[in-house]
């Protein structure tokens, strides 16, 4: 379930907005704290190496017009000031030279050079003679039995060369505390930029969600709805707002494709009614029986077309909410089984076996004539669309106040496809006969009379359609 | 019989009078509501049958000042919509029957034959009918061919009674639906039909003179000849 919370928040954009902007973010800010840290090191050096040179310069001065011994004490003097100068030798006792060290050799007397520092020479002249220390700036060498740099600086006099050490690990260490700082701060800054960014994204982004659910509802429910469009005109109020005018315009299309086939089927009324008095007439007329199976299979057709106009009208006028009720309390369960009558035979004849549940004396209030049609179209829809021999299962229950007829079969079922559409005008599979328009009549009739009407695919195959109808208050005895 | 159409559409006048004039009405004919009013005060009409749709006035007023007048004749109401409301209003207003277009010719016949009945004095309810050798008693609801007694369903049954009391008149399946089962349903399929087969093996079976006869493209009809 954790795993499925988190694939379902990476897959957010929040998620993803937040991740790059945060990414950028610790690039800039990594770039900069690197660049601050150079500096910070290349000034530490720079004022090491200016002692450096200065003490060197000072040295030389003494080594050249002072005996042996006192200098050696002037070099302790250094090594002591050394201490003061570099930050992490502050609480190493000055009786340990550890941090400075000095060595001079003199070309006329090469076996005893003057050395001052911590550990034997030795170390210290084969690391110097390695990293080849030439006179001028100051260099780095590395003391691998110490474990530390050392900065030398060389002086070269009338013979004698004078080196001038100071060990860097002071300076070493303030910087590694300067980069562990630097990082935790970089680290934070990481987080709180991300939730700061991923905070702020999916604010934004839930105000698009939001847009997207209330599109979603009114695509499926009700054109008429609109999004609310707050007063600030950002991005998202835009959003909002050009959404509402495309509903708008969606809206006034659907109307007026409501219009135009509603007045097309009126008008196309009189024409037929007159072409089928004519032929009706006609057929009186003649004794030619073939002439009459034509001019009756014309009829017949004709018949069909006006069925089409009747219930594309009645759906105009339902759908319109122009539907004139004539209410009263109507026994559903007389109604269901006078039809159920009817139909058995036609259906008998497919094979089909139906099976009746009724509950008897279940009121409703209705208009008589729209509630049989309304059934009657539940049982058109099943002998329209079963195959041969099927079971149909015709069930009356009330029970909360409300009426709920269910209708089901084992047949094929409706197309996945369309089950969310089924109740819509024209909605069909591809292989059914009909108009797709016999459920639409359903679902208006339904929802005229403030009822429901659910399609399910049933589990074991197979449709179900259940109706819920408010059951009459004033029942009669 | 005189009848007086009052129709707006030509071609559904033209057809409609020359069918009433074939079924032995005489009939006199008006387009608008204003010529209609005119006729109709001559007062020499057995029946009216009025569009509502009329271009200058609604076919309602024309029948309410038709009635303020005295008119006391039978009013079928011809509408292209079909609310139930204004069914009921139409009948309120004084039509005695009401039928929407577009309609079989058969049907609208067999209204108005209906309504000038109604208009005449009562006949006795008869308790038996014949055609042939079919008799039908109307108080046990036993039919026989012949001596044979039909075994039918009291839906059967009451299908047969409407043909039989029609016979010799075409029926259509909206007929049907309305008289025998009292529902108004327009089915796409052949759910009538189905029932009609059912009786005619029951009816005329075993006989070379088959009484129920299918008439394409408008109904049936129990016949004799």
């Amino acid at each position: 379930m954790f795993s499925k919370l988190r694939s379902q928040l990476i897959a957010t954009a929040a998620w993803r907005i937040s991740m790059w902007t945060t990414l950028a973010f610790a690039l800039g800010t990594a770039v900069a704290f690197l660049i601050v840290y150079s500096l910070v090191a290349q000034g530490i050096q720079e004022r090491s190496d200016t002692w450096l040179a200065g003490e060197t310069r000072v040295l030389a001065q003494v080594f050249a017009d002072t005996p042996r011994d006192h200098l050696y004490l002037r070099v302790r003097e250094i090594a002591e000031l050394a201490t003061h100068e570099v930050p992490e030798g502050r609480s190493a006792s000055a009786e340990r030279i550890t941090s400075t060290f000095f060595l001079a050799t003199d070309s006329m007397n090469p076996e005893a050079p003057l050395w001052v520092g911590p550990g034997p020479k030795e170390a210290f002249i084969a690391a110097i003679q390695k990293a080849k220390v030439v006179p001028g700036a100051p260099q780095s060498i590395r003391l691998d039995g110490l474990g530390q740099t050392f900065r030398v600086m060389v002086r070269e006099q009338s013979g004698k060369t004078l080196y001038l050490g100071l060990s860097d690990r002071g300076a070493a260490g303030l910087l590694h505390r300067f980069a562990r700082r630097l990082f935790a701060v970089w680290g934070g800054m990481f987080l709180l930029g991300f939730v700061i960014s991923y905070w702020s994204a999916r604010g934004t982004l839930l105000r698009v969600e939001r847009i997207t659910e209330t599109v979603a509802r009114i695509g499926t429910e009700d054109l008429e709805e609109r999004l609310p469009e707050p007063a600030n005109s950002d991005e998202i109020s835009r959003l909002a707002s050009t959404f509402n005018r495309m509903l708008d315009r969606i809206q006034s299309s659907v109307n007026q494709l409501r219009t135009v086939t509603g007045s097309v089927a009126h008008d196309l009324k009189s024409p037929v009614t007159s072409i089928r008095g004519t032929l009706e007439s006609a057929l009186f007329e003649t004794e030619n029986e073939r002439w009459r199976e034509s001019v009756g299979e014309a009829i017949e057709h004709l018949d069909r077309l006006l069925l089409l106009l009747n219930t594309t009208l009645d759906l105009a006028e339902a759908e319109a909410g122009a539907l004139q009720l004539d209410r009263a309390p109507v026994d559903l369960s007389v109604a269901v089984a006078q039809l159920v009558d009817l139909y058995q035979p036609a259906m008998s004849d497919r094979g089909h076996k139906l099976t009746l549940d009724l509950e008897e004396h279940v009121f409703v209030d209705a208009d008589s004539g729209l509630l049989y049609r309304m059934i009657s179209n539940l049982l058109e829809n099943e002998l329209t669309h079963l195959p041969a021999e099927c079971l149909i299962t015709v069930r009356l229950r009330s029970h909360g106040g409300s009426a709920e007829l269910v209708v089901e079969d084992d047949g094929p079922g409706f197309p996945p496809e369309i089950i969310p559409h089924a109740f819509e005008r024209f909605v069909k599979g591809k292989q059914s006969p009909g108009h797709g328009l016999g459920l639409a009549f359903v679902n208006a009739v339904v929802q005229a009379h403030d009822g429901t009407v659910h399609l399910f695919a049933r589990s074991g195959g197979g449709a179900m359609i259940t109706v819920s109808l408010p059951v009459s208050v004033l029942q009669p005895s | 019989m005189r009848l007086l159409l009052v129709e707006d559409d030509v071609s559904i006048q033209q057809f409609l009078k020359r069918a009433l004039f074939e079924a032995g009405y005489r009939v006199d004919t008006a387009s608008t509501a204003k010529a209609g009013e005119a006729l109709a005060l001559e007062g020499s009409h057995d029946g009216f049958i009025v569009d509502l749709g009329l271009p200058d006035l609604d076919g309602l007023e024309l029948i309410a000042r038709c009635r303020a007048q005295g008119s006391a004749a039978p009013v079928l109401i011809l509408s292209a919509r079909r609310s139930v409301d204004e069914r009921v209003r139409g009948l309120e207003q004084g039509g005695d029957d009401y039928l929407t277009k577009p309609f079989a010719l058969a049907e609208l016949l067999a209204r108005l034959r209906n309504l000038l009945r109604r208009s005449a004095p009562p006949q006795y309810e008869p308790t038996r009918l014949q055609a042939a050798d079919l008799h039908l008693d109307l108080v046990r609801r036993e039919a026989r061919r012949g001596d044979h007694l039909l075994q039918l369903t009291p839906q059967e049954f009451s299908l047969l009674e409407y043909l039989c009391r029609n016979e010799g008149r075409v029926v259509t399946r909206t007929m049907i639906l309305d008289h025998v089962w009292r529902m108004r349903i327009d089915p796409a399929t052949n759910v009538v039909d189905v029932h009609i087969y059912r009786l005619r093996n029951k009816v005329d079976q075993d006989t070379s003179r088959p009484l129920i006869h299918t008439i394409r493209g408008v109904g049936y009809v129990l016949k004799t000849a």
